[in-house]
């Protein structure tokens, strides 16, 4: 009887398990929303204001972004044919050479971004894959479409693309990669990353 | 009896004449009379931007298949893709609609992607980028500056 009791109990607490972790896979939307509200709260912290606080709040800003992207898989996708060529540490390399290039790329409009309002538009969810359209409106009410494309990878949902405006970013570096590769090489690629990395 | 040779003459001239014809307005209309070849894939889109059945499908710049046709599903373009049976297209491929010149006509483009799956007759590519509107953002750009 007893044994019958802790069994029950048992599986209840299983079950109840098994539904919170549906309840939290299937947001989309939710992990996007966490990971842009972290990332405003730290730009509006005015603590972190000051200009000599400057690299612990992109420190901060670069490891919020973290947590919700891919790189590899990013890189990946942005190297497309010629990622299979290479050896697991160019691979290596190659993954936080093309995260720095985005952070160099994007991290001044995200800390110039005064946060005036987000709009979480739709989430369309198809298997292990979502895409949740964001819109956001700046200060001189203009609005900036971006489409978070993102896959499940365990219980998570990790950032593997961006649109903004409509145009895919990892669409758009695939064919500047592509082009270097094919015109000159993959080091001179390597290279081309490196010497925009020494430029700041 | 030579009478009736001119006239088979002519008849056959004629025939040859209209088969011809047929010939070349398949040929110039690009109908397929002779089944399919090649295999079908589809991919929606937020925005064709006018795209129309028929258009070119490019890798590369390379003409390689053609825009089969074009149907509205859940306020979405879809839109079906005829592609050769040896081309192969990865699962993370991505179809873009882009435009010739900044005036000119619409066109899809694929560039391929680095998976190791690849997409199946009937299939669906995920990765889509919609038509850009250039008008639209010439305009933001003009106007976001006051």
């Amino acid at each position: 009887m007893r044994f019958h009791s802790t069994v029950r109990g048992f599986s209840i607490f299983l079950l109840v398990l098994g539904i919170s972790a549906l309840v939290w896979a299937a947001e989309p939307t939710d992990r996007i929303k966490q990971t842009t509200d972290k990332i405003l709260s730290i730009v509006a912290n005015p603590q972190l204001k000051d200009p000599s606080k400057a690299p612990e709040r992109r420190r901060l800003i670069r490891s919020a972004v973290d947590e919700r992207f891919d790189w590899e898989e990013m890189a990946r996708r942005s190297l497309a044919q010629f990622w299979a060529k290479r050896t697991p540490e160019e691979k290596k390399e190659f993954i936080e050479l093309y995260s720095d290039l985005l952070e160099r790329t994007y991290m001044s409009k995200v800390e110039d971004y005064s946060g005036e309002n987000v709009l979480y538009e739709r989430e369309t969810i198809d298997g292990d894959y979502a895409v949740v359209k964001v819109k956001f409106v700046t200060g001189k009410n203009k609005d900036i479409p971006v489409d978070y494309r993102l896959r499940k990878k365990g219980e998570n949902w990790l950032v593997y693309d961006v649109s903004i405006e409509g145009v895919s970013l990892v669409n758009n570096y695939r064919r500047q990669f592509g082009s270097i590769i094919t015109q000159s090489s993959y080091e001179n690629l390597v290279k081309k990353l490196k010497e925009k990395a020494e430029e700041k | 009896m030579k009478r009736f040779n001119l006239e088979l003459a002519v008849g056959l001239f004629i025939i040859a004449g209209i088969v011809c014809l047929g010939y070349l307005s398949v040929r110039l209309g690009k109908m397929e009379i002779l089944g399919e070849r090649g295999y079908e894939v589809y991919a929606f889109f937020s925005n064709t931007g006018g795209l129309k059945a028929g258009a070119p499908v490019e890798i590369a710049g390379v003409d390689v298949g053609r825009v089969k046709n074009i149907n509205l599903e859940n306020y979405q373009a879809r839109v079906a893709l005829n592609l050769p049976s040896n081309l192969k297209i990865q699962e993370d491929a991505i179809v873009s609609i882009r435009t010739r010149g900044l005036v000119g006509e619409k066109y899809i483009e694929i560039t391929p992607g680095g998976s190791e799956n690849v997409v199946r007759p009937g299939q669906r590519i995920r990765e889509t980028q919609g038509s850009v509107d250039l008008e639209e953002l010439i305009s933001k750009f003009v106007f976001g500056k006051i």
